[in-house]
């Protein structure tokens, strides 16, 4: 026999009370949240199984054409354009993160080698660039690459690039893109982890006549596996999802999942197709995120992994 | 001997880095001041382009708008982010998971999914009640949803910064909740009020993507008026505007150079 309801207890009127203080201190935000972004990915992905329009803009029945298409199948028979692109997408993630990573170790093992005054300084050096916009970064490298400036002259007279082409647009000038964008996330979490490395396991591994290399592998690159983690997660799910700089650096051959994303929205119309590939970007981020979870928790070093 | 040659290896890689890091600010830095246009020959040392630039209506609008959607929406994402993070804090031992994954939604979620997503939202409620026009207003409404995270964020970890017993103490002095968080509340969160609308303003001045999809025609800021510039055909105004935005972070690196060493002094 319960009379709840029916006398308010003191205890449950402090619980009605605390219920209506979390529900006017967080329902305005969380409301927010809800209606301009739940909704809208909700309904995006609501797209991505529609058809596509006249105009672009998707109707009504129901379909797995935009999958399709995404897959390479179009009124012409199947083309494999799509798929080069979400292939050139996971590539050049895969080929940008390791770059980062062989620059990030030294880099970030550098500063721990200095006078402890100086560290913040130099990492503010590493870091400073980054607050710069995104496509004046972009633009910058436009200038150092486009033809007929020093570094593509080199690169002509080394017979790397066809002349007169030079160095951008290019699926390179994308990676090194992505290297430039990139690098400051990975050197932090990294200069973290030497900062807290237990120096004593580098000593033992010397003492006993470890080869450098055999030393960094088995005293120092274990202990420093929480950073390079956090730094992957922060570097290889945003390039995997980049916009600005394929679409920048790269032209019309070196275009990533981003820009086959965006085109469908602006130039050649196509929103469903759109929408299949934005949530094909979702579950690539959230398998990674998941991943990088999985692999911190085993590693006992979990809860280092910012998530 | 071997050990010698390793420190002198890194610092060789660390000074190509910084290279590296340097060179494309660099180079626009140095062909804002070419006379000629073009940015593969340096001619003259000149100002002519930062004349045209200040001649420029566009771009002291873009400028305009840029401003007028960061300090709007870092307003605006102030108040509500500040609401969550406190409930967060005062509800800390409920489950409140749900309120966690939709916190954390708008950082993982990647830009360009979320720009497309509310720019084909807007357009389609637009269609139907002639609501959400492109404009400041959908863009703002899009920083908004961004920045609430990092607000809730450091509000709440200033609150569970601090001592609980200081709540119960300032129960007991201010009998009425507004004189609680006049008096005690905005006082003690005011370090992290300031950061945060700080970071919601950088968050917001920086941002290309989200912006550049959620913009109408009017409303162009000033990465977006860039974008367009250089996809039309590079001229030289670029790099001096671009100096301009890269003095102003240079200006930031120092203050914050400063401002930690006489945080630790």
């Amino acid at each position: 026999m319960s009379y709840s309801g029916a006398v308010p207890t003191a205890r449950s009127r402090a619980m009605v009370r605390e219920t209506r203080h979390l529900l006017f201190s967080v329902a305005p935000g969380a409301v927010w949240i809800f209606i301009f972004l739940v909704l809208p990915s909700a309904y995006l992905m609501g797209v991505a199984f529609m058809t596509n329009g006249p105009y672009g803009l998707p109707q009504m029945p129901l379909s797995l054409d935009a999958f399709e298409r995404l897959a390479g199948v179009g009124f012409l028979g199947w083309s494999p354009g799509n798929l080069y692109t979400l292939l050139r997408s996971l590539w050049q993630t895969l080929v940008s993160t390791v770059l980062v990573v062989i620059v990030a170790y030294p880099v970030a093992y550098y500063i721990t080698t200095c006078r402890e005054k100086w560290r913040p300084i130099l990492l503010l050096l590493v870091v400073v660039p980054s607050w710069t916009n995104q496509v004046i970064r972009a633009f910058g490298w436009m200038n150092l690459l486009a033809p007929g400036t020093p570094l593509s002259s080199l690169a002509e007279s080394l017979g790397l690039v066809a002349p007169n082409m030079g160095l951008y647009p290019s699926n390179f000038a994308v990676t090194l893109g992505l290297v430039y964008n990139f690098l400051p996330f990975m050197v932090l979490p990294l200069y973290a982890a030497f900062e807290k490395l237990d120096t004593a396991q580098v000593q033992a591994a010397q003492d006993l006549y470890a080869s450098p290399v055999r030393a960094f592998w088995h005293a120092v690159f274990p202990q420093t596996l929480p950073g390079l983690l956090a730094g992957t997660v922060l570097v290889a799910i945003p390039a995997f999802g980049m916009y600005v700089i394929p679409e920048l650096l790269g032209g019309g051959k070196g275009m990533m999942l981003g820009n086959l994303v965006a085109n469908q929205f602006a130039g050649s119309s196509n929103w469903p197709l759109g929408a299949a590939g934005a949530i094909l970007m979702l579950i690539a981020t959230f398998i990674g995120l998941f991943a990088m979870r999985r692999i911190g928790k085993r590693l006992g070093g979990g809860e280092e992994v910012v998530i | 001997m071997r050990k010698r040659t390793l420190a002198r290896g890194l610092a060789g890689i660390w000074w190509v880095t910084l290279f590296f890091l340097y060179a494309p600010l660099f180079v626009i830095v140095l062909f804002s001041f070419n006379s000629a246009n073009s940015t593969a020959i340096f001619e003259n040392f000149s100002l002519a382009w930062y004349r045209r630039l200040f001649g420029n209506e566009q771009i002291i609008n873009a400028f305009g708008n840029s401003l007028v959607l960061a300090v709007s929406s870092s307003i605006i994402a102030l108040v509500i982010g500040c609401l969550i993070g406190y409930g967060m804090y005062r509800h800390r031992h409920r489950k409140l998971g749900w309120l966690i994954v939709l916190i954390y939604l708008p950082i993982v979620l990647p830009d360009i999914v979320f720009g497309i997503s509310e720019m084909a939202f807007f357009v389609q409620i637009h269609e139907w009640t002639g609501l959400l026009q492109p404009g400041l207003g959908t863009m703002i409404i899009a920083h908004v949803t961004f920045q609430i995270p990092f607000v809730a964020l450091i509000v709440y970890s200033r609150f569970v910064g601090l001592d609980p017993t200081l709540f119960e103490a300032a129960k007991d002095l201010y009998a009425s909740p507004i004189k609680r968080v006049v008096h005690f509340m905005v006082p003690t969160i005011k370090p992290a009020l300031i950061s945060a609308f700080f970071l919601s303003f950088t968050l917001s001045i920086d941002d290309f993507v989200i912006s550049f999809f959620t913009a109408g025609p009017e409303s162009a800021t000033l990465p977006i008026y860039i974008w367009s510039a250089i996809k039309k055909g590079v001229t030289p105004e670029i790099n001096a505007i671009a100096t301009l935005m890269i003095g102003a972070v240079a200006m930031a690196a120092i203050f914050s150079m400063l401002f930690n060493r006489r945080g630790r002094r």
